[in-house]
């Protein structure tokens, strides 16, 4: 944009007596695009515009020795502390200090030499020593003659922005540690169980045990990228707990789509499914060669809306005459847990397996 | 059969340990890069199991890297997926996340260890 020389009055040139606006007092030489062109009302709009913007600009004469500022305006002396005097005739390097990155300033330097537009972040000095980050733009502003005029600076305060960014990063680098050493503690709790089991003499109790809490780690696995909201993705969820199983697409197929629960019915649902796998291998479905399982989950609607509702159905499984006992410990646990968490489960057996019905309150 | 553990987490090693005598294997256990080459140096190794991340801001690299130029089979062992993601990547070895169960990583090592040795049979 060239708005150096177009702007005409009869104030003589240089600052005028409110120091409000810089006049270059040049006459207009051929105006190339109408960008290019100020009328006399545009120019003083523009010349109040630029004077009254919240960002920071400075002008610099490249045509005086080690390029001098010749206008700030207001925002640029509010952010840096200096008045007008005393920034005008200076380097725009009395904003650098001792911690001020030399990369980013011969960036500045190899920009001016080559006449290009660039950005950098740079930390800055104010008057009273304080520091601030600053996203400095610069670049060429030519004549209407292709004439270099001036080159122009625009200081934004970034500060708070990379405060915020290097905050995020922490953030991400804690919880990818916490998700770490959840992962670990869930094989430590593993150790434990088996090596308790061994001593004991109880190593297929142990085992049990182990196949639950491993169902959990799964679980929780899932939740783990998500963890400062108290929603998590349930999909995902099933999926873990059930990996296992998965040997391939036909032998258990996930039907549900999206849908976010609280973070609560994790632990529920995982020891649930665990419960359901491990009796399909044992006397359901997987007992038996081309047995499948089907889950489907979405949230119920109608007369007890807004809970959480997983289907789990058996096909093509051993056929059971009379419905098992149902008080293996297996069904009590999953039983007495969903009592407790204002769930529950109905089952019903088809020719060909189990079907059951898990409601959650979400 | 042998298998070279490295695991800076004794309960887990422990673990890893009875699995491996159930399957009727010899663990030889390390707790640190140091201990994992000393063990290297000294006895013959059919495949080993590695943990990632160790303590003292250890990586299992220098172990893979020696088990590579000595042909010997390995898994990664890991609850730390993406900060290693690189490294592992570079080994190219497969990855065993943490937790699994003892038993399902011996049958890994054991199947590695297999393979290996039909492959130097063959060849």
């Amino acid at each position: 944009m060239s708005h150096d020389n177009d702007v005409t009055s009869n104030v003589r040139p240089g600052w005028n007596a409110e120091q409000s606006h810089y006049n270059p007092g040049r006459e207009a030489r051929g105006v190339q695009a109408p960008e290019d062109q100020f009328f006399e009302a545009s120019g003083v709009l523009f010349e109040q515009a630029m004077a009254q913007t919240r960002m920071a600009v400075c002008l610099c004469d490249p045509h005086q020795p080690d390029l001098p500022i010749v206008f700030a305006n207001r925002a640029f002396r509010n952010l840096t502390g200096y008045e007008e005097h005393e920034v005008v005739g200076q380097n725009c390097r009395l904003l650098q200090g001792p911690e001020t990155d030399q990369r980013e300033v011969d960036k500045i330097r190899a920009a001016l030499a080559s006449e290009d537009v660039v950005v950098v972040e740079l930390l800055n000095y104010r008057k009273d020593g304080s520091t601030f980050w600053n996203a400095l733009h610069l670049g060429p502003i030519y004549r209407s003659d292709g004439q270099l005029a001036y080159f122009f600076g625009s200081q934004w305060d970034v500060s708070e922005v990379r405060a915020a960014r290097a905050e995020e990063r922490h953030a991400r680098i804690m919880a990818r540690e916490l998700s770490h050493r959840i992962k670990n503690m869930f094989a430590v709790i593993s150790g434990i169980v088996n090596i308790t089991g061994r001593v004991r003499g109880i190593p297929g109790e142990a085992a049990e045990i182990n196949g639950r809490i491993q169902a959990l780690g799964r679980a929780y696995e899932t939740t783990l990228d998500e963890a400062s909201s108290g929603a998590i993705e349930i999909g995902p969820a099933i999926r873990a707990i059930l990996a296992p199983y998965d040997a391939d697409a036909e032998r258990l197929k996930f039907l549900g789509n999206g849908l976010r629960v609280h973070f609560a019915t994790v632990s529920v649902v995982g020891l649930v499914l665990h419960e359901l796998a491990a009796n399909a291998t044992k006397f359901g479905a997987w007992s038996k060669d081309g047995g499948r399982v089907e889950v489907d989950w979405h949230e119920t609607t109608g007369e007890d809306p807004g809970k959480l509702l997983v289907r789990w159905r058996e096909y093509d499984g051993p056929h059971i005459p009379i419905p098992p006992e149902q008080r293996g410990t297996g069904s009590q646990i999953v039983d007495r847990m969903l009592r407790h968490g204002g769930g529950s489960m109905t089952r019903q057996w088809h020719h060909d397996g189990l079907e059951a019905t898990i409601v959650i309150p979400a | 059969m042998n298998i070279l553990m490295l695991e800076d987490e004794p309960l887990i090693l422990m673990d890893l340990e009875f699995a491996a005598e159930d399957e009727g294997c010899r663990a030889l256990c390390a707790s640190s890069v140091s201990e994992a080459m000393a063990i290297l140096d000294s006895e013959r190794i059919d495949s080993a199991i590695l943990d990632v991340t160790l303590k003292d801001g250890e990586t299992c690299v220098p172990v893979a890297r020696a088990l590579d130029e000595r042909g010997i089979p390995y898994l990664l062992h890991s609850g730390d997926l993406d900060r290693h993601d690189e490294t592992v990547r570079a080994l190219g070895a497969e990855l065993v996340a943490k937790p699994a169960s003892a038993a399902t990583v011996i049958a890994r090592a054991i199947k590695y260890a297999r393979d290996a040795h039909r492959q130097t049979a063959n060849g």
